[in-house]
């Protein structure tokens, strides 16, 4: 499809997508606030991802220094085994960010495909997924998530991701739903069926299309949940320590003293510093979209 | 020859006590090239019965047939020739396409899944009725998302659009109503001659008598109240010399932009402003509470049939049957 | 004479785009006279609900640029609204200018019934005493000829569309303003709560006395109401009329575009036809007359400069056209249908 339209764009004009990324920036630049908050996830995802594959890991413990404050060689102290606190957090992104992302896509993705299968197939099909649903959405989250953390001992990026997104999915299930009922009310979709098009033509190039913003805004609070999730399960002992992370570091932070060291406060602080400003980041950077994707914004 | 019929088709919706007749007992039928209006008020069943023509409604009790044979209960491939053949233009230009695909997608969509695999054939063939629906130059067009087009080049579109799949007939509801005054008559004439020019039916459903009566020039009207037909007739016969006493009120009432006229017009006095609630119908004809003409113990009891009368004409009304059917007709009926 | 009540001269009223200002009312001046009917007609952006809403300073987006809006009261006395303080402007309002807008739902609060919604209004402009308001609400319930006993209990959507137009109307009434503004007031109407509708705004009109400015794109509603017409394009007044004369005498080529492209349905339909093209794009206007892309009649002069709006014919008609002689040889001066004289 997009092959078409850049097909006959190109004699002409940019393809689509370039100019709605053009549109999309220049949106966002009026928004200084999404600007912040896109700056931020870029830098998280560098910070996160890039820097680590050029800075070395630092591991070696060093009783000498244990819970030291800022220095040239420290710029953010050391932590309870005197190992470097800004090294730490440069390897403690990923995982995180892994899981969270991975998390929220297979929520997302899930949430989507079921809710979409639900409000356009209706019948039988709607009333088992919605009837499943409920029952996830009343189990209270993070007991179970307790429960199932101490079971499985989830000690892989996906097996904890799979175990979260499955808890997770079914809040946005219910919206989805709603919107492709909604949609499917639509006079397009009406045409679509009087042209006899097909049910996978109506789903995927006419309704879903039409839910872009609304997903990509949702899988982006998915992922600030997850990471509160992992964050509570790992702080809480919950799952495996044997990785890197942020949760990790604080973690160990709390359980080795560091509330009772003088110098020690940039050491449990920083790997926090790190969560919540990631975590603003993202709701900075939502909070611009909902604002861009308004239709009444948009229509010029 | 009769392309699409109602048969005695009602439509119910809702279950138990909420339940509603929105469509009572309609009988409709368009040939081949004819354009006929279907006129009525907000809730008289106009757009359930036009649903219910392009198969997108199945009637509750009665039958669609297109060229005789049974859309619902035949086979399922008759369905889908005939899903093809009945295609709709809608009332909303900024409702009726989708906002995140090109004049093109829309356009080739159709094209590819039922006439031809080549893309640059399904393209030269979106190009062409583009064309042919006047909106040029058409590679210019077909590279436009909706939102940079006005409703009524919208409206060209979803007329394109229909005609991807050369339907036998169209039905459109209230489609100019939401475009510019100045604008209207086109959208009208472009409708026009597919069933002029192609020999495709047309089935406009509108509120406003004076696009029926523009439309329908040399076809018929069908006037609707609270669910059923209350006349059908030529277009010109109806405006001039209304039979049914609310088509003749609808005609007295309409405001018409010519002073002297509008201001002079004889206007039919209703006994009731308020038109009753389809939940809650009069009993006998559905209109008594508002006719000057009714009779008690006739109107108020026994609901009219659509009777033909002499012309080209039916109407449903005890009182008009009555006082136009020359007596000879009459007598011999006894 | 008496001075008008309303008297607008050069009112221009801009709001901003993301592409720069829209100018969608430029200098417009006319003149409403004690108990005479207005009719603005234009299409959609021909700036009419903009005006309208600037008349009785309402429009937050929208600014006006420049201009006067000279109100005179019923003891002579003359103001201009665009420089009356906040809170005078808001006495002002419903007190001797009122102004209805289409019959939506969204009109009133939902959660409040009829009565609740005369009394804040009432309240809102100083009327204290219930009963008060009570009595008059009931006389003006009667006058629309609503049961008031049952509509002041009612919630909005207890009632019909047509039920609640002549609600707008009596609250509209309430504080008996010497000047009422109807945007639209019979459109998403049924053509026979249409019917009723205006023949109760000619009967309350007779009765009352008030001067009416309607605003709509339904030549239908000025035919029926209007003593004078005010033909709205691109922002500009482009004609000032008598109803009749801008009916069967017009000499705009707009107006004749308009005119042709609304079938009737008595009489001759006559030559119908659309105006090819569409609305010109308020942020960038055509160079010279903003009609002349779409008009039949264009000559190079149209295109170097906007005409100013000149009398013809008579002194009480104006058209914003140099082709004007041209027109009127096409259309005459029969008292007929365009459509039909141009058959």
């Amino acid at each position: 499809m997009t092959a078409a339209a850049a097909g006959i764009g190109a004699a002409r004009a940019l393809p689509g997508w370039v100019e709605s990324t053009v549109d999309f920036l220049r949106l966002l630049s009026r928004r200084p606030v999404g600007l912040l908050g896109l700056a931020g996830i870029v830098f998280f995802i560098l910070f996160a991802l890039v820097v680590p594959v050029f800075v070395p890991v630092l591991d070696a413990t060093d009783v000498t220094a244990v819970y030291q404050g800022p220095s040239a060689a420290h710029p953010l102290g050391t932590d309870y085994a005197g190992r470097d606190v800004l090294n730490q957090l440069v390897h403690g992104g990923r995982e995180i960010l892994v899981t969270a992302a991975l998390t929220g896509f297979l929520s997302t993705l899930t949430a989507v495909a079921l809710g979409a299968i639900a409000a356009t197939v209706g019948g039988k099909v709607d009333a088992v997924i919605v009837a499943v649903n409920d029952v996830v959405l009343t189990i209270p989250h993070f007991p179970v998530l307790v429960v199932a953390a101490a079971l499985l001992r989830p000690d892989g990026v996906v097996v904890l991701a799979l175990l979260l997104a499955a808890l997770t999915w079914s809040a946005l299930l219910r919206q989805i739903r709603a919107q492709v009922l909604s949609l499917r009310e639509r006079d397009y979709i009406e045409a679509a069926r009087a042209l006899d098009l097909g049910l996978p033509h109506i789903v995927f190039r006419e309704i879903l299309p039409n839910m872009r913003s609304y997903i990509v805004i949702h899988f982006i609070l998915g992922v600030t949940a997850a990471i509160y999730l992992i964050v509570g399960l790992v702080v809480l002992g919950l799952v495996p320590l044997s990785g890197k992370n942020w949760a990790i570091t604080i973690y160990f932070a709390v359980n080795q003293g560091a509330l009772y060291f003088r110098d020690s406060f940039l050491s449990i602080a920083s790997p926090i510093a790190m969560i919540v400003l990631f975590q603003l980041s993202l709701v900075f950077f939502v909070s611009a979209l909902e604002d861009i994707f308004d239709p009444r914004l948009r229509r010029s | 020859m009769t392309l699409l019929a109602l048969e005695r088709a009602t439509r119910r919706f809702g279950t138990g006590a909420a339940a509603i007749t929105a469509v009572d007992d309609v009988s409709l039928a368009v040939d081949r090239g004819e354009a006929l209006c279907i006129v009525g008020e907000s809730g008289c069943g106009k757009t359930t019965t036009g649903k219910m023509l392009a198969g997108l409604l199945r009637p509750s009790a009665g039958r669609l047939l297109f060229e005789g044979q049974d859309v619902w209960g035949g086979p399922r491939e008759l369905f889908a020739r005939f899903r093809r053949s009945v295609q709709l233009v809608h009332q909303d230009p900024y409702a009726s396409l989708n906002p995140t695909r090109t004049v093109l997608q829309t356009l080739e969509t159709p094209i590819l899944r039922h006439r031809t695999r080549d893309r640059r054939v399904a393209r030269a063939t979106a190009l062409e009725l583009l064309e042919m629906v006047g909106l040029t130059p058409a590679p210019d067009m077909a590279a436009k998302y909706p939102h940079q087009l006005s409703g009524g080049q919208r409206q060209r579109v979803a007329i394109a659009r229909a005609l991807t799949v050369e339907p036998r007939a169209i039905v459109a509801d209230e489609a100019v109503s939401m475009v510019d005054v100045s604008i209207r008559i086109s959208l009208l004439d472009l409708l026009h001659g597919l069933a002029t020019e192609f020999g495709v039916a047309t089935v406009l459903i509108t509120h406003d008598l004076a696009v029926a009566r523009y439309f329908g020039r040399e076809g018929r009207v069908a006037v609707m109240y609270l669910g059923r037909v209350v006349e059908l007739a030529a277009t010109e016969a109806l405006v001039e010399d209304p039979a049914h006493p609310y088509t003749a009120a609808l005609v007295g009432a309409v405001p018409e932009a010519d002073p002297e006229i509008t201001r002079g017009k004889t206007r039919v006095k209703l006994r009731s402003a308020e038109a009753p609630s389809l939940s809650a119908l009069p009993s006998g004809c559905s209109f008594h509470p508002r006719c000057p003409l009714m009779e008690p113990g006739l109107c108020d009891v026994q609901v009219p049939e659509l009777l033909p009368l002499p012309g080209t004409r039916d109407v449903a009304c005890h009182v008009a049957v009555r006082e136009r059917t020359p007596a000879a007709e009459l007598l011999g009926a006894r | 004479m008496t001075a008008p009540v309303l008297a607008v001269d050069d009112l221009s009223v801009e709001y901003p785009t993301r592409r720069g200002p829209a100018r969608a009312v430029r200098e417009v001046s006319f003149t409403v006279s004690r108990g005479e009917t207005l009719a603005i007609i234009g299409e959609s952006g021909s700036g009419k609900t903009t005006l309208a809403v600037a008349l009785i300073g309402l429009s937050r987006a929208a600014h006006v640029t420049s201009g006067r809006i000279l109100y005179t009261a019923a003891d002579g006395s003359t103001e201009d609204v665009r420089t009356m303080e906040p809170d005078e402007l808001r006495r002002w309002r419903w007190r001797e200018c009122a102004m209805v807008f289409q019959a939506a739902l969204n009109s009133f609060n939902p959660v409040l019934t009829i009565w609740d919604q005369f009394l804040d209004t009432a309240r809102a402009h100083g009327m204290r005493d219930a009963r008060q308001v009570r009595d008059r609400a009931r006389e003006l319930l009667d006058l629309v000829h609503l049961d008031a006993g049952r509509v002041l209990r009612a919630y909005p959507h207890e009632l019909s569309g047509g039920m609640r137009q002549r609600v707008c109307i009596a609250v509209a009434l309430l504080l008996r303003p010497q000047l009422v503004i109807f945007d639209e007031p019979t459109t998403a109407l049924d053509i026979l709560t249409q019917r009723a509708i205006i023949d109760l705004l000619r009967d309350l009109r007779a009765k009352l006395g008030f001067a009416t400015i309607f605003i709509s794109h339904d030549l239908s509603l000025a035919a029926e109401l209007a003593d004078r017409v005010l033909t709205m394009y691109a922002g500009r007044a482009v004609e000032r009329a008598s109803v009749s004369d801008l009916f069967y005498r017009p000499r705009h080529p707009y107006s004749v575009g308009l005119l042709r492209a609304v079938p009737r349905v008595s009489g001759a339909l006559g030559s119908v036809a659309s105006i090819p093209g569409s609305p010109p794009d308020l942020v960038r206007l055509p160079h010279g007359c903003t009609y002349h892309p779409r008009c039949p009649l264009v000559i190079d002069a149209c295109k170097r400069e906007e005409p100013a709006l000149i009398p013809v014919d008579t002194p009480e008609h104006d058209a914003r056209c140099i082709r004007w002689k041209a027109v009127a040889e096409l259309v005459g001066t029969e008292r007929r249908a365009v459509a039909e004289k141009l058959a």
